[in-house]
C-alpha cells in the first residue's frame, strides 16, 4: 500500500467495502489459491489465502521484504517505492512488492522463500523454576452423584451442587452456563462420577475422574508466542511450545500493527482474531504433546507488553500510540477465557497481570515476579531486551524504577542488510582477528544471514580489532575483509560462490542506535536513583536475545555497564516463568498488583538531556 | 594560522585541544570574531563529513557543545562592541508534530540548517498545531519544518497545515516535511510544499526557497 493509498483510505475511511469484481489468485510454490476482491493488494490477498508473507513496515512499501514474482496475469502499474526496492534484474523478472501491486486479472504469483515469515527459534525454556507455593484459584473436587429417579427427580445442576457442598467447606452456588450445556450428557456418560472445578463460588468446569487439572501460561510477545501447559496441582510443566505471532504479517512492530488497526475498518478485530487463532493453535499443539484435552484447561494467564495486551483484548490503541501514551487500563484483569475466543474449559478464567505504563506491560511485571527472589536486598538491574527493552532498577530498600527504551528491531535481525531471525543457518557468534574472521551458525548450517547475537558480536569484534573507530565509522584499509561496495564500506563475514554475508556501515549505525538506547536507559535509571554503575550487584538479562548474547562483547561497546562478568546472569524467558507462577498462585496475583503500584515509571524520550546522552552513547566504547 | 588550527581541532573532535587553542587565541588578543568564524568553518566540515557518513550523531553533539563553549568564552571579550553578525539567510521554525516524540532526525536537520546560516527556532517534540502558529506569528520565518516518525503523524501534520491556513499565515511560509514514513504523496496529502528525505535535502529546499542555490 502506498502512502497515496493510505491517504485515499483516510479520506474514504473504508477499504473493506466488498468489491463487485473478484479475481482468482494462485500462490506457488506454497499451493494456496482462491478468490479475492480485485481491490486488495497481493499482500492482503496472500493473507486472506493463508500465505504468511513477511512485511516489516505494515504494507507501506518501505521494507521491501514482501517480494513476489508475477508469473502470469495482469497487475497494477509499477510504483516508485518498487523501483527503489527492486533491482533492475528483479524488475525484468517481473518481481513486485506484494503490498504495492493490485491484481487486475486472475494471477499466478510465485513467492520466494525469503519472503515467507519463517518459523524461528523461540525460547521456551525459562530459568530454574523458583519455588512457588501452589495455590491456584481453582479447587478440584472428585464427586459421585446419586442418579435421579422418579422418586427423586433432582435436576442435574442441583444434584451436582448438593454433592459438592456436602463435601466442601466453601460452598458453590452457581454453575457456568457453558458447563450446564454439557453437564447432563457428561454425567450420564461418566456414570455419575466426575471432578468439579470450583472458582470462587462457581463451578467453572467438569471433567472425568482422573483427568489432570490443567492451566495454561502464555508469554505473548510481539514476534513470538510461548505457551506452557502446567498441572495446576503439582505445578509440573507438561509441555512447552513456541510459535510466531501471526500478527507479524500485519506489521513487524507494534506501531505498524496499531496503524493497521486504525486505518482498516475491522482491522483491530482482525488482529485480535489472528492472535487468538494463533493461541488456540498453540493450545492444540501443547495438548497433543502432553496427550490431553483442551477442555481440561481450567485457568489461563497471558502476559504481554501493553500494546499486545490491548490488541489481544481489542482495547482502543489510538491513545496508546500517541504521546503521552495512555493505556486503556493498567489494573489486572480477570475475565472469561471464552470472551476473547480462547478454546479451553467452558467457564475457565483468563487472568492478565497489571501493566505498568504505555510501553512497560504485564510481561515486565511477570519478569519482576519471576526474579523477585534474586533481586531482594541488593541493587539489581533487570533488563528484558527486545524491540522495546524494558529495564528496572531495584534498590536494596526495594524501590523499583522502570522505563522502556526503543531499542528497535535490529537485534531481531531487521534493518540489517543480511539480518535474519535466530533460525537455522543464522550467524550467531563472530570473532575477528587482525586478518581473519571466524563465525558459528545456528545448527552449524550453511550461513543464511546474521541474527541479533551475531551482529552484536560482529560490531564489538570489529571495534576491538580497530576496524571500526570509536564513532562507529569503518577505518580505511584496516582489514583485508573490508571493501567498498556501492559507495559504502562493507565488511565480509562469510563468502562462498553462492552467497556473501557482510556487515555494512549502515548496519553498524543501526546497532549503535539500538545499544545507545539501552545504555541511555540504564544511565537514566542510575542517575534517577543516585546510584553509580559499580554499585550494581546483579544484572539479570531476561528474554531470548539477552540469554544468547556474549556479555563481554555487549560490555565492550557500552551496551551493558562495565562490571565483573560474574555479576551478570542470563536468565532465559523470565516473563514465561512469571506467567507460570501467577498461574499457580492466587496470592502472587495480589503481590503483582501491589508490585505494580510500587513501580516508579520514567518516560525516557522527554527526559532532560536525553538527546545528548543518547547521541554520546552511540560511541562504541565501554561505560 | 592558529585559526586553521582551531578549525582543525573542532572538525576533528579534539575538544580539549580546541578549547585550549581558543583560550590561547583570546589571551594573545585575537579578535574574538575570528574564533566564531573558525567555529562556523569547522561546522561546515563536520556537516560534510556527516553527509559522507564518516561522522555520526556523537560528532554532531560534541561539535555543537564545543561551539557553545567557545561562544561562552568569547562573549565577555566582545564587551559593548557590536558583534558583526552575519545576517542569517533565513528563519526556520521546526518541530516534531503532536503525538510524536522522535527528535533525533529533526535535530540533525536543525543542526544542518544552522550550519548553513539559517536562524532556527526548534520547538522540540509533541508540538501542537497552535504552537506552530504562535511561533510563526512571533518569529516570522520563511520556512516551517515538520517532522514525524510515525505514520500516525500524517493526519497531525495535515491538521497543523490547516491551522496555519486558518490563521491566515499559509502564504507567508513554505512548509517542508520529513521523517521515515514520509514521501511526496504524503506531502501532497498534508498540504506541505515539499518533502525532504534527509538533512541535505532540507538545506537544498531551504536554499531554493530563500532564492539561492
Amino acid at each position: 500500500m502506498t502512502n497515496q493509498d493510505q491517504i485515499k483510505q483516510n479520506q474514504a475511511m473504508d477499504d473493506n467495502t466488498p468489491s463487485e469484481t473478484t479475481v482468482h489468485i494462485v500462490f506457488e510454490p506454497v499451493g494456496r489459491r482462491g478468490e479475492v476482491p480485485a481491490s486488495v493488494s497481493l499482500l492482503e490477498a496472500a493473507r486472506r489465502l493463508g500465505v504468511e508473507l513477511t512485511s516489516i513496515c505494515g504494507g507501506v512499501g518501505i521494507c521491501g521484504r514482501c517480494k513476489v514474482r508475477v508469473v502470469s496475469g495482469q497487475v497494477s502499474e509499477l510504483t516508485v517505492p518498487e523501483r527503489e526496492a527492486l533491482s533492475q534484474q528483479e524488475l525484468e523478472q517481473n518481481f513486485r512488492l506484494a503490498c504495492m501491486a493490485y491484481p487486475l486479472s486472475n494471477c499466478q504469483i510465485s513467492v520466494p522463500s525469503e519472503s515467507l515469515s519463517t518459523p524461528m527459534r523461540t525460547q521456551v525454556e525459562g530459568m530454574e523454576e523458583a519455588e512457588t507455593a501452589i495455590a491456584p484459584p481453582v479447587r478440584t473436587l472428585a464427586v459421585a452423584l446419586d442418579p435421579p429417579s422418579l422418586d427423586r427427580p433432582l435436576a442435574d445442576a442441583e444434584n451436582l451442587l448438593q454433592v459438592v457442598n456436602r463435601s466442601c467447606d466453601t460452598p458453590a452456588d452457581s454453575i457456568d452456563l457453558g458447563v450446564l450445556q454439557e453437564l447432563p450428557h457428561q454425567l450420564r456418560a461418566w456414570d455419575w462420577r466426575c471432578q468439579a472445578h470450583i472458582r470462587g463460588n462457581e463451578i467453572v468446569a467438569v471433567t472425568p475422574v482422573g483427568a489432570p487439572p490443567l492451566g495454561l501460561a502464555v508469554d505473548l510477545g510481539s514476534t513470538k508466542i510461548a505457551g506452557y501447559l502446567v498441572d495446576l496441582y503439582s505445578g509440573h510443566m507438561l509441555a512447552a511450545q513456541g510459535i510466531t505471532n501471526p500478527q507479524t504479517s500485519y506489521g513487524e512492530d507494534i506501531v505498524s500493527r496499531i496503524t493497521y488497526a486504525e486505518r482498516n475498518s475491522g482491522g483491530a478485530h482482525r488482529l485480535q482474531q489472528v492472535v487468538v487463532e494463533g493461541i488456540n493453535q498453540l493450545i492444540g499443539e501443547l495438548c497433543a504433546k502432553a496427550g490431553t484435552d483442551r477442555q481440561h484447561i481450567l485457568e489461563v494467564v497471558i502476559v504481554g507488553n501493553t500494546a499486545m495486551h490491548h490488541l489481544l483484548l481489542r482495547l482502543p490503541t489510538h491513545q496508546l500510540a500517541r504521546s503521552p501514551f495512555i493505556p486503556a487500563v493498567v489494573s489486572d484483569l480477570d475475565i472469561r477465557a471464552r470472551d476473547i475466543g480462547l478454546a479451553v474449559a467452558p467457564g475457565a478464567h483468563l487472568y492478565i497481570p497489571p501493566n505498568i505504563a504505555g510501553y512497560v506491560g504485564a510481561d515486565h511485571v511477570a519478569v519482576l515476579i519471576a526474579t523477585a527472589q534474586a533481586w531482594s536486598e541488593s541493587t539489581t538491574l533487570v533488563i528484558d531486551i527486545g524491540t522495546n527493552t524494558e529495564i528496572s532498577l531495584i534498590t536494596p530498600e526495594g524501590a523499583i524504577t522502570s522505563l522502556s527504551c526503543a531499542s528497535g528491531p535490529a537485534f531481531e535481525g531487521y534493518h540489517i542488510k543480511y539480518g535474519v531471525r535466530a533460525t537455522t543457518g543464522a550467524i550467531e557468534r563472530v570473532q575477528i582477528t587482525p586478518d581473519r574472521v571466524f563465525y558459528k551458525t545456528i545448527d552449524d548450517a550453511t550461513p543464511v544471514g546474521i541474527c541479533g547475537s551475531g551482529i552484536l558480536d560482529a560490531v564489538a569484534q570489529l571495534r576491538l580489532a580497530g576496524v571500526l573507530g570509536e564513532n562507529g565509522t569503518f577505518q580505511r584499509d584496516s582489514h583485508p575483509h573490508l571493501h567498498r561496495v556501492d559507495n559504502q564500506w562493507e565488511f565480509i563475514l562469510a563468502e562462498r560462490n553462492e552467497y556473501v554475508i557482510t556487515v555494512t556501515q549502515q548496519d553498524v549505525r543501526e546497532i549503535q542506535l539500538a545499544k545507545a538506547a539501552i545504555q541511555t536507559g540504564i544511565e537514566v535509571l542510575l542517575r534517577e536513583n543516585r546510584v553509580s554503575a559499580d554499585q550494581i550487584a546483579k544484572v539479570l538479562l531476561a528474554g531470548a536475545f539477552g540469554s544468547y548474547i556474549d556479555i563481554g562483547n555487549a560490555v565492550a561497546i557500552g551496551m551493558l555497564p562495565a562490571l565483573p562478568l560474574e555479576r551478570f546472569s542470563q536468565i532465559g524467558n523470565a516473563a514465561g516463568v512469571g506467567a507460570r507462577q501467577l498461574l499457580l498462585s492466587e496470592p502472587l496475583r495480589k503481590t503483582a498488583q501491589a508490585l505494580r503500584s510500587r513501580v516508579h515509571f520514567i518516560e525516557l524520550a522527554p527526559y532532560p538531556g536525553f538527546g545528548k546522552i543518547f547521541a554520546r552513547n552511540c560511541r562504541l566504547s565501554p561505560h | 594560522m592558529t585559526k586553521e588550527k582551531l578549525v582543525d581541532a573542532i572538525a576533528n573532535m579534539k575538544d580539549q585541544e580546541a578549547l585550549q587553542i581558543a583560550r590561547q587565541m583570546l589571551e594573545a588578543g585575537t579578535d574574538p570574531r575570528v574564533l566564531l568564524e573558525a567555529g562556523q568553518e569547522a561546522m561546515v566540515i563536520v556537516g560534510e563529513r556527516y553527509e559522507r557518513k564518516e561522522y555520526y550523531l556523537p560528532e554532531l553533539v560534541v561539535a555543537g557543545e564545543m561551539l557553545k563553549e567557545i561562544a561562552e568564552m568569547v562573549k565577555p571579550k566582545l564587551r559593548g562592541e557590536a558583534l558583526a553578525e552575519t545576517t542569517p539567510r533565513g528563519k526556520v521554525v521546526i518541530g516534531t508534530v503532536e503525538g510524536d516524540i522522535h527528535d533525533i532526525g529533526k535535530d540533525i536537520v536543525a543542526f544542518m540548517l544552522e550550519v548553513n546560516n539559517y536562524q532556527v527556532f526548534n520547538l522540540g517534540v509533541d508540538v501542537p498545531a497552535a504552537k506552530f502558529v504562535e511561533a510563526i506569528r512571533e518569529h516570522k520565518p520563511e520556512i516551517v519544518g515538520m517532522s514525524g516518525f510515525l505514520t500516525l503523524a500524517f493526519d497531525q501534520m495535515r491538521l497543523t497545515v490547516e491551522a496555519i491556513k486558518e490563521a491566515g499565515l499559509r502564504d507567508k511560509v513554505k512548509i517542508m516535511i520529513g521523517g521515515a514514513p514520509m514521501d511526496e504523496d504524503a506531502a501532497k496529502y498534508i498540504g506541505a510544499d515539499a518533502y525532504g528525505p534527509d538533512a541535505a535535502a532540507a538545506v537544498k529546499l531551504a536554499n531554493q526557497w530563500t532564492g539561492g542555490n
